[in-house]
């Protein structure tokens, strides 16, 4: 959480970068994304992307800081806490997954959005299990 | 802090707070333009924030709101964990902090004016920076640039309420006459300890000062006088 009172998101500095498509060394995998171009690295796609992007967040971090402000640090800790513990999952990488609990926390257990309607998974079954698991656990 | 960004709706004004003995009035135009097109010409500029504290919007009219309704719950979760109202100071700090840390994105000059107990009457300017001004009157908006002059020239300490009204009356109505961005009716807010009373003065019923006199010409036009004189004699027969 970051205490700030920011309204809307604010407009990222234009960035390039091979965070996203690098080994375990650091550089550029070749072998996994072909050659390297500047499409693959470049970051920034236009302010309304980011926008759209970081805006549940932005609101969310302001409740939270008001919440600092108001109520003392533990308050916003004990939340985060909370969602934590329900994102949880000591499961594999699954298709479809439904976390109940979480979603009651956040607030979108009583809405349906387009989300839900159109779900379905955006890549096939998992291709690399210990990709997939790499990047659950962010090693 | 950009400027209005095209197509957005500006609440080009002249709002106004002045502090007198037992509370402040706050007054407001009610004018809110798109470009040249007049969105809206009762506007309300003079938003709740809390029973005694009030605040005045200029700038862009999207900003404004969306910092108001952010004060306001801000303020009704602060009355909750303190069992008492929130002091205007309070509320001017959360809404000066709001416009400090999004000054880049905004554009809203903002007057939070009120009554508490602790303090009695206090207005606060918060300019388009997002400063925080402690001042006993306050002027702000697109048409106060053109009655700073009146108002230092007029105010005075120790007035009672109906001076301060009629004071914030006048200085209204003449930033109205001059600013093209600001028009409509004027409306005005009186918060005491005892509650806050509305003031509304339509269009037609503004004071009126010195609306201009045209000149040009004035040396050859014939005086009202002897035109009558002229109009006693018969017309001359003309040959033809």
């Amino acid at each position: 959480m970051d205490p700030s009172l920011r309204i809307v998101p604010a407009s990222v500095p234009k960035t390039a970068s091979v965070v996203e498509t690098s080994n375990s060394l650091g550089l550029h995998d070749t072998l996994q994304y072909g050659p390297r171009t500047i499409a693959t690295e470049m970051k920034t796609e236009g302010s309304l992307k980011d926008r759209l992007y970081n805006w549940e967040e932005t609101q969310d971090n302001l409740k939270l800081t008001m919440m600092r402000n108001t109520y003392g640090l533990h308050a916003p800790m004990r939340l985060l806490m909370e969602r934590r513990i329900a994102s949880a999952n000591p499961h594999m990488t699954l298709l479809p997954q439904t976390n109940l609990q979480l979603d009651i926390l956040m607030g979108r257990d009583e809405s349906v959005e387009a989300a839900d309607v159109f779900a379905g998974p955006l890549s096939g079954p998992p291709l690399d299990i210990r990709q997939d698991m790499e990047k659950k656990h962010r090693i | 802090m950009h400027r209005l960004k095209q197509g957005e709706v500006n609440l080009g004004t002249s709002i106004m707070a002045v502090q007198f003995d037992g509370g402040v009035v706050i007054g407001a135009d009610s004018r809110t333009t798109t470009g040249s097109y007049i969105a809206n010409r009762v506007t309300d500029k003079l938003t709740y924030l809390h029973d005694r504290i009030y605040c005045c919007r200029s700038g862009s009219a999207a900003d404004t709101q969306a910092i108001a309704d952010f004060g306001h719950y801000y303020l009704q979760m602060q009355t909750q964990v303190m069992g008492s109202a929130p002091s205007v100071l309070t509320a001017a700090a959360i809404m000066e902090k709001m416009c400090y840390q999004n000054k880049d994105q905004l554009s809203a000059g903002i007057i939070v004016a009120g009554w508490d107990k602790k303090a009695g009457p206090s207005v606060y300017n918060i300019p388009l920076g997002g400063g925080l001004f402690r001042q006993p009157w306050a002027i702000g908006g697109s048409g106060s640039t053109y009655v700073y002059g009146y108002c230092d020239a007029t105010y005075q300490e120790g007035w009672g309420k109906d001076e301060t009204v009629n004071f914030v009356k006048n200085t209204l109505a003449l930033a109205m006459s001059r600013d093209g961005s600001s028009g409509g009716c004027i409306r005005m807010c009186v918060i005491t300890e005892d509650g806050v009373e509305r003031k509304f003065i339509p269009g037609d019923e503004l004071p009126r000062f010195w609306e201009g006199k045209e000149v040009l010409g004035e040396a050859t036009r014939k005086p009202l006088a002897a035109l009558s004189t002229v109009s006693d004699v018969a017309p001359m027969a003309v040959e033809v």
